[in-house]
């Protein structure tokens, strides 16, 4: 890379590039500028309030359940409404929760940090985000209209089938489903894309942050496991409404099958919610101990070797159907491989912060929880992993303690770390220290006191998914420990949720880089303006706010009075070439609303298809009419 | 990088603005909705095969192949038809817009024609999707690529009609190019379910009927 020390335009030539470039990356004001955003930064955002929103849902349905079960033989959900609240606890928490915040928060940080105006594809990041929007929006309006699911997160066939699942209930859940997993692939094409694209110059793959290499390897995981189960709730969806035989034994299908096709996605998916996790870890560590991350190989190796084994694990959720022993040999074995991986990590980590000058902030007290808890989930997970103890607990409330330790110990508390880090760039304001370290107790304490009765609960025999059990089984006592165990960790999540609204009104002024961080997006202003850096960073190092030096150089020559991005190559990050990012647009909102009429009028009907196809092709017109672009040539055809 | 005076500069104002291959970004986006799409039929197949694994007869009783003939037809056309793409794309590399829009208007054709084969093919078949497993299987597979054969097609008629009315800028370039490439995939798709669903049970039978 040839730089050339030039003397630069002078002070007024800046300022003055400055200000057209906010004249050309504002967006429009009111209604009609939340329809037609496409800055990553207000959409990145907007997925993480949504998400958060969905998260606030998924634990009142928790916590009627812990209501529910913290004596025996109590009434206050009838058998109907708790199958229904146990499935949108689950189905809200996977679906419209933890993929999408930690996807959102993706399209937040990884073009900030890779020194990038904004996504690859804006337009089709908002149509990510309204098609995520129109999903939550279905499951939940249905919900409330008594056609909620209630067939359980992953809606084994035959019970959701057309026999044992009358009426439009798991109908809801297939859609769900598909728009959910549109909106999931969308964004991963899009951050592939980005991160391959649109570096600075200088960050070569490998001086890619650790948070990029996990959301790289996250898409990469999206991209081939969610289309099983778009066909999977396809085919269900089309079992129950033009009579298919996918499923059906009687007629040659079999329910095995979805089995297969559901967690073969389903066992990704859980990486997908924790490799993003592992990218926070690894970002907050480095800056709480100061120090450069150890084994940045190892980390960015063991990502990889994730999301490769990750695909060959699926079938240990279904050791309990009656597999012939070498498959199941076969999936122990990759089951307790991964813990190699995630092992080689945990060490990392510790590595990292053994040789460093610890500072005790919020974020890195989560990133500590995280370790204790997520170590405490992989080692039940290793336990799993063994068939003859799988079939003793299969459906028990071990394998309920066991997932929630790896959720939310393994990507929950490292993303309210990472939310409490990087709330002052969202926001410019910082959180109170004190009312975040009080939460992070309260979310600790609350979430093992709930969690941690349930293994021995499962131990000794309490299956999942009971709406109420009889006194004389002895599960009281921990069941009400639990539940009390709750009451702390929603006080904890209140208290955290308290202190964002506060600083919101009045936190501190952050400025720009208050933790003295070492990436890109802490080398702008806080909140980033829409076009994220006035003069695109150059970068010669991992950590590029640690080891400037001052004399970096910068990018020129891109123009601020149109929507002009740099484009470098995908190994390197050398010069490539310049592109003209598009600016609002409504196509992407009016696409998703054709995309949402098909699906909820499949709900119903097959012509359902036929009958949203109309507003999806005139929306995708409307989205590619050819329009004159500044600085494109208009071509003539040639007289032969 | 806060600092307001920069020392030193990399100059990006004489970068192109039109790249091809991967290079360009949308070649990226392309490719990623192929392996989704790519790994959605490979799924098809798997689920064909499992089912098939767990079935007491394959196909069922009463299933009748739809004849050697036709399917292949039906196939060759296809595969005939990104011929025209390529050259398509080809006269796009040229800057020669007439060619490609005559081109372009040739795999409409092809396009149109495979429809008409398909349907043919599906006309012949003795069962519905809600007949069977197998029946279900074979008309959702086809039912996706037909998709993928009409929406393709109809991405290559809006092609005709820009490069025919214009304004055609020099990014469109790209666009047509990667339009022909994306047609390929649509094409060369359906390749592994013709030797799936048509070609192997051909031999199969042609097998057994050999056998005294």
């Amino acid at each position: 890379m040839s730089a050339e020390p030039i003397s630069y335009p002078d002070d007024d030539a800046l300022a003055e590039d400055r200000r057209r470039l906010e004249e050309t990356w504002k967006s429009r004001p009111g209604l009609l500028g939340w329809i037609s955003e496409v800055g990553h930064a207000k959409l990145g955002k907007r997925y993480v309030v949504t998400a958060f929103v969905f998260f606030a849902l998924g634990g009142i349905e928790a916590a009627l359940m812990r209501i529910q079960l913290a004596r025996p033989e109590a009434g206050f959900l009838d058998p109907d409404l708790y199958n229904q609240i146990f499935t949108m606890h689950g189905s809200t928490m996977m679906f419209l929760f933890a993929v999408p915040m930690m996807l959102g928060l993706g399209v937040y940080l990884v073009p900030l940090m890779i020194g990038a105006r904004n996504m690859a594809f804006p337009r089709l990041n908002a149509f990510s985000y309204f098609t995520y929007l129109a999903g939550g929006l279905l499951l939940y309006s249905f919900f409330f209209l008594n056609i909620g699911p209630d067939a359980g997160w992953f809606s084994y066939v035959p019970l959701a089938g057309p026999d044992y699942s009358p009426g439009k209930r798991a109908d809801v859940w297939a859609q769900l489903i598909t728009f959910t997993e549109i909106s999931g692939l969308a964004v991963a094409v899009n951050l592939i894309t980005t991160i391959f694209k649109h570096r600075a110059p200088g960050m070569s793959l490998n001086r890619l942050p650790l948070y990029v290499w996990s959301m790289l390897v996250t898409s990469f995981m999206v991209v081939f496991a969610m289309p099983a189960i778009m066909l999977a709730s396809l085919m269900l969806a089309m079992d129950r409404l033009v009579d298919t035989h996918f499923f059906n034994p009687a007629e040659g299908g079999d329910a095995i099958l979805w089995q297969h096709l559901f967690w073969f996605f389903g066992h990704p998916e859980v990486y997908m919610i924790f490799l993003p996790a592992t990218g926070i870890v690894s970002t907050l560590i480095a800056v709480f101990s100061r120090r450069q991350t150890f084994g940045y190989l190892t980390l960015v190796l063991s990502l990889v070797a994730t999301g490769f084994i990750g695909f060959g694990l699926w079938v240990h959720h279904m050791f309990a159907t009656g597999l012939p022993q070498l498959g199941q040999s076969f999936f122990t074995a990759a089951s307790i491989m991964i813990a190699i991986p995630s092992g080689a990590q945990v060490f990392c980590w510790l590595a990292t912060l053994w040789g460093g000058k610890l500072r005790f902030r919020t974020p890195l007290m989560y990133v500590l929880g995280f370790i204790f808890t997520f170590v405490m989930g992989g080692l039940t997970g290793v336990m799993l992993a063994s068939v003859p103890l799988d079939l003793q607990v299969h459906d028990t409330f071990f394998v309920v303690a066991h997932f929630h330790y790896v959720l939310i110990g393994g990507a929950v508390f490292p993303l309210l770390g990472g939310l409490f880090y990087w709330f002052p760039k969202m926001t410019g304001r910082m959180l109170s220290e004190k009312l975040g370290h009080l939460s992070f107790w309260l979310v600790f304490l609350g979430f093992n006191l709930t969690f941690f009765p349930q293994h021995i609960l499962g131990l000794n025999g309490m299956p999942r998914r009971v709406y109420t059990y009889p006194p004389e089984t002895g599960w009281g006592d921990l069941n009400l420990l639990s539940s009390l165990g709750a009451v702390v960790l929603a006080l904890g999540v209140l208290v955290y949720v308290f202190n964002a609204l506060r600083s919101l009104r009045s936190g501190p002024i952050a400025g720009d880089d208050p933790w003295e961080s070492e990436s890109l997006e802490w080398a702008t202003s806080s909140p980033p303006p829409p076009y994220n850096f006035h003069l695109i960073p150059t970068v010669s190092d991992r950590y590029p706010l640690w080891t400037r030096t001052g004399d970096e150089p910068v990018v020129t020559g891109l123009k601020s009075d149109r929507r002009e991005v740099l484009v470098t190559n995908t190994l390197d990050a050398e010069l490539d070439h310049r592109d003209t990012s598009p600016g609002p647009s409504f196509s992407p909102f009016f696409l998703a609303v054709g995309v949402a009429v098909t699906f909820i009028t499949s709900i119903f009907t097959p012509w359902g298809v036929v009958i949203g196809a109309v507003p999806c092709f005139l929306a995708l017109l409307a989205w590619f009419w050819p329009r004159l672009d500044q600085g494109h040539t208009v071509l003539k055809e040639k007289k032969s | 990088m806060t600092r307001d005076r920069p020392v030193s500069v990399l100059d990006a104002s004489d970068l192109p603005t039109v790249v091809f291959g991967p290079r360009s970004t949308l070649w990226w986006g392309v490719m990623g909705i192929m392996t989704i799409e790519g790994m959605m039929f490979a799924i098809m197949a798997v689920s064909y095969y499992y089912l098939r694994g767990t079935a007491q007869m394959w196909p069922p009783s009463g299933v009748v192949h739809p004849g050697v003939g036709i399917t292949t037809l039906s196939l060759a056309v296809l595969l005939a038809s990104m011929a025209p793409a390529y050259l398509a794309a080809r006269a796009i590399s040229r800057e020669d817009l007439r060619g490609a829009r005559n081109w372009f208007a040739v795999t409409v054709l092809f396009g149109i024609a495979a429809l008409v084969l398909r349907a043919m093919v599906l006309d012949r078949l003795t069962f519905l999707w809600n007949s069977h497993a197998y029946g279900s299987l074979i008309w959702t597979t086809a039912g996706l690529h037909i998709t993928h054969i009409f929406t393709g097609t109809v991405e290559n008629i809006l092609f005709v009609i820009l490069l025919h009315r214009g304004p055609v800028e020099d990014k469109h370039l790209l666009d047509a190019r990667l339009n022909s490439f994306y047609w390929y995939f649509v094409a060369l798709s359906w390749v592994p379910f013709y030797v799936i669903f048509w070609l192997d049970p051909a031999l199969l039978a042609l097998r057994s009927a050999a056998l005294p």
